[in-house]
């Protein structure tokens, strides 16, 4: 029985009157990824701002291995390890791979002010780093990011995220832009670094890359956990009837059959 | 791996500004004839290059740190009224006008950045205050303690020998062995040391580059004191050299520095670009505006030249850029 | 009765003389350049100068004046309708763009301002609009002059400095010069500067430095305006031909009059400003006020040639900050 790695107990977060998040409780376990599915607007990226230090929750309890902690800014968060990758930001597209990769922490030789940057050892870490997670594509630590393919940069940035040491991986909409193929490379990133131990924090609204990852999913409606499961517990339809807010579908569903039935399915007269 | 290949060189962000340099020389090499090429000639650009040079790679910087620093106008003439007024009018030592004027530089980009920094004023709007606030103040002390626009000013010595004068008596201004230590300090910082990382950084994302423990706020305020401090260093040698110092005047550094910048290849979006690039965009710029006293082109056509080699020289380097972003690597075997 | 009829006509002189006062009183709007030009600077201490003549008679003297040349002939007729709008009963206008500048003149004339020319227009201008003067210089003559004194000297192929290419009255200094040169037997030509080089001293310096290079036979250089004759007296020096080339300027600063004192350039053409602003508000205000006229038609307050014949009284003139 493992402890979870990162752990929300009942947290909230107001902004002034509006109440965005409501008793938020979950866990996420090293070597385990959890789905967090949710429509637009339920609150997601909030929770993740809150767990990557961006926010502070308004009430409830923070916890790393165990203890309760807090993240007044989001270096905090980074230092004890949570690393967020975002769907377009973090990779500086117009720099090259190794500076990308080892931004603000550059390699260096010498000493003081005149310290020089060592871009062949930042190279050559970071095409290395890039290629232990399984894409082989990336040879030349000199190209810029720009000149890779979506699901390329985001696998720089997971590459980066577990190379300095990231205990807990959050991905916001990784595989959202992306085109099915560059999905898949995505997605098996994912899994390694799944292999490696990290806990990986998986956001999204597509259900079919969250059900070939996910562990354990939870979806978030209207800022609360409208469900909490395990994989294979329920099935597609299922998840996507709960993230669509299920019912209100089957009832517009219901009512275009009966329309379409009653006029022959024909489309209403314009106006008058 | 292949940045030594002709491939790797032309992706480079100096490329298109190296190559718009030669076009432009050969064409004015051509059309001048013997006296361009003569060192008189290559004065005459050299020369411009390096008054206008040592302002705008520090502008350039800020731009590729994604501000704008358009107070370098009336720094460049507030310089060079301050070390005319104390050591002309008032005939004070010519090192207590010269700490003076790079002082006032300091003070100007401080209180720049600070603006920039802490407010969330864009940084052309900040600049823009502070070019009419340093214009007024210059134009209103002036007048007051002079009656005129227009002070004389007379140096002799080795302060004359470092920032005013022709280097062993001949054509280049001594403004040009500045330029290009500075631009050989700055090269080193911006590419070879861990610094410019931290300015292409805050150009490309500024949140994420803070998120990843830059100093942003600092880095912002030195960019701006380099700056202002910079245009103040070339007004006070100009009017060390000239014997002069107007009120009016300076404007013209303003998009001409940023003209180099951009030819020098650097996006005005910021987070690209390049410090030899902007040295090449300078000196590109000098060598169209100058060239062409050396030809036998009618002078009022001067403007529309120069209009039409910029453009050209622009358009080069977003090709060369495009190039660099598309470049792809060789598939190998089978497709990842 | 009689009580009352001699305190109604007692009133009734006291309002017609109170009235008259009024109607005698002389507010008038000056429209200049502006203040960080050298030049327009000595305009307003003309103007500060004349004024406390003009408000001891009752007046006002306000000055509007251009913020900077961006926009020029839009603003200075923005200014002219301000003063219209001011019921001023004089206007001191240069006339730098006739073509826009004329009809919101015409318009200020037939609202009953009194206008005078100063410093742009010259005598026809001034006869045609039907104001009751023009105080200035004329470029052209001025020019002419300038050429006229370099033939003088011995100089036989001058080049004319022109950093405001396309502004009429700056053209016709340079034409004027041409003019007086070939007159007396010389060659002249302009060389015109693109608006990158305007203010940058360097630029300007290297550009004449080329063209001497590049024609040895040029022996003049005269420059437009007294900024530039610091660069012009550089690149003389640069391209080796102090001595056997003469630099002038039009108008004149300190540096340009220690030159001319220490025997580096040979003259500064002044259409003494100071003499332009005061001699037109006084015109104008004592043509209001008591309906006076001058039959020196129009009033050339220039050029006055400033050379090693004269430098020490004007060097006195500078300091005072009236020259």
């Amino acid at each position: 029985m493992t402890a979870p790695i990162l752990a929300l107990r009942g947290v909230n977060k107001s902004f002034g009157p509006i109440d965005v998040l409501h008793d938020i409780t979950l866990e996420v376990k090293p070597g385990e990824v959890l789905c967090l599915l949710g429509d637009n607007g339920a609150g997601k990226s909030t929770l993740i701002k809150i767990m990557s230090g961006v926010h502070q929750p308004s009430s409830g309890v923070i916890e790393m291995d165990g203890q309760p902690v807090s993240f007044p800014t989001p270096r905090v968060a980074a230092e004890a390890g949570i690393s967020t990758v975002h769907q377009f930001g973090g990779t500086f597209p117009l720099m090259s791979i190794g500076r990308s990769f080892f931004v603000g922490v550059e390699p260096t030789k010498g000493w003081g002010p005149f310290r020089v940057y060592d871009r062949k050892r930042a190279n050559a870490i970071a095409v290395k780093a890039v290629q232990d997670m399984g894409i082989t594509r990336i040879t030349d630590g000199d190209r810029l990011v720009g000149g890779l393919s979506g699901g390329e940069r985001q696998s720089l940035a997971i590459a980066r995220a577990v190379h300095f040491g990231a205990r807990v991986l959050i991905l916001d909409e990784p595989t959202a832009a992306l085109g099915v193929k560059q999905a898949t490379h995505v997605l098996r990133i994912v899994n390694e670094a799944k292999r490696r131990g990290l806990a990986v924090i998986f956001i999204t609204h597509q259900v079919m890359h969250a059900m070939a990852v996910g562990d354990h999913f939870a979806v978030l409606i209207r800022g609360a956990v409208a469900a909490d499961f395990k994989k294979g517990e329920k099935t597609r339809e299922e998840i996507t009837d709960l993230m669509a807010g299920g019912a209100s579908m089957a009832s517009l569903e219901a009512e275009i059959e009966g329309y379409m039935a009653s006029h022959n399915g024909h489309p209403p007269p314009p106006a008058a | 791996m292949s940045s030594t290949s002709l491939g790797g060189l032309l992706r480079r962000p100096e490329a298109g500004a190296a190559l718009g340099l030669i076009a432009v020389l050969i064409f004015f090499a051509f059309f001048g004839g013997v006296t361009f090429l003569k060192p008189a000639g290559m004065a005459s650009w050299l020369n411009v290059a390096a008054n206008l040079g040592v302002i705008a790679i520090p502008l350039g910087l800020l731009m590729i740190a994604g501000e704008l620093d358009i107070s370098v106008g009336a720094m460049v003439p507030f310089g060079a009224m301050t070390v005319a007024v104390v050591s002309g009018h008032y005939d004070m030592p010519i090192w207590l006008g010269v700490a003076m004027a790079l002082s006032f530089g300091v003070i100007v980009g401080l209180v720049n950045g600070i603006l920039v920094v802490k407010t969330a004023v864009p940084s052309l709007i900040v600049t823009l205050g502070s070019l009419f606030a340093v214009q007024g103040v210059v134009l209103g002390l002036t007048v007051l303690i002079t009656k005129s626009t227009s002070v004389a000013l007379s140096v002799e010595g080795p302060a004359k020998a470092m920032f005013g004068d022709f280097l062993f008596g001949g054509q280049l201004q001594v403004m040009a062995l500045w330029w290009l230590g500075l631009t050989a300090l700055y090269i080193f910082f911006v590419h070879f040391s861990p610094f410019g990382n931290w300015i292409f950084a805050m150009g490309g994302d500024k949140v994420s580059a803070r998120n990843a423990g830059i100093p942003t706020d600092r880095l912002t305020i030195i960019l701006f004191v380099l700056s202002a401090t910079s245009a103040a260093f070339v007004g006070m040698s100009q009017a060390i050299l000239y014997n002069s110092a107007q009120v009016a005047g300076g404007q013209s550094f303003i998009f001409n520095a940023i003209i180099s910048v951009v030819v020098g290849g650097v996006l005005l979006t910021g987070g690209f670009g390049s410090v030899v690039g902007i040295f090449f965009g300078t000196i590109t710029f000098a060598i169209v505006t100058q060239g062409i006293y050396y030809t036998d082109f009618d002078r009022n056509w001067s403007s529309l030249i120069i209009g039409v080699l910029l453009l050209g020289a622009v358009l080069m380097n977003n090709t060369f850029r495009k190039m660099a972003l598309s470049a792809t690597t060789k598939k190998k075997g089978a497709k990842a | 009765m009689a009580f009352l009829k001699s305190m109604a006509k007692a009133l009734a002189t006291t309002a017609l003389v109170a009235a008259g006062s009024a109607a005698m009183a002389a507010d008038i709007a000056v429209v200049g350049g502006s203040n960080d030009d050298a030049f327009w600077n000595i305009i307003k201490k003309g103007i500060d100068d004349a004024t406390p003549a003009v408000e001891a008679n009752g007046g006002t003297v306000t000055y509007l004046r251009l913020v900077n040349y961006d926009n020029f002939a839009p603003d200075v007729v923005q200014l002219i309708r301000t003063a219209i709008s001011m019921e001023v009963d004089g206007l001191v206008i240069p006339n730098w763009v006739p073509e826009a500048e004329d009809p919101a003149i015409k318009d200020a004339m037939a609202a009953g301002i009194k206008v005078i020319l100063m410093n742009a227009g010259g005598a026809d201008k001034a006869t045609e609009l039907g104001a009751i003067n023009y105080v200035g210089s004329d470029e052209y003559v001025a020019g002419v002059a300038g050429g006229e004194y370099f033939a003088g000297a011995g100089q036989k192929n001058v080049l004319c400095i022109n950093t405001l290419p396309g502004t009429a009255n700056i053209e016709a200094r340079c034409k004027g010069v041409i003019d007086g040169v070939t007159g007396k037997g010389g060659k002249g030509a302009q060389l015109p500067l693109p608006s990158t080089s305007f203010g940058d001293a360097t630029a300007v310096a290297e550009a004449i430095k080329a063209e001497l290079l590049k024609d040895e036979t040029i022996d003049g250089v005269i420059t437009i305006s007294a900024g530039d004759a610091d660069s012009a007296a550089i690149a003389v020096e640069q391209a080796g031909k102090t001595g056997a080339t003469k630099l002038g300027s039009f108008d004149m600063n300190q540096a340009g009059l220690d030159r001319i004192k220490a025997g580096t350039q040979a003259f500064a053409i002044d259409q003494q400003p100071y003499l332009q602003s005061y001699l037109a508000v006084s015109l104008l205000a004592s043509s209001i006020d008591f309906g006076t006229d001058l039959p020196v038609f129009p009033v050339l307050t220039g050029p006055g040639i400033v050379d090693a014949s004269n430098i020490d009284a004007t060097l006195a003139g500078v300091k005072l900050g009236a020259r």
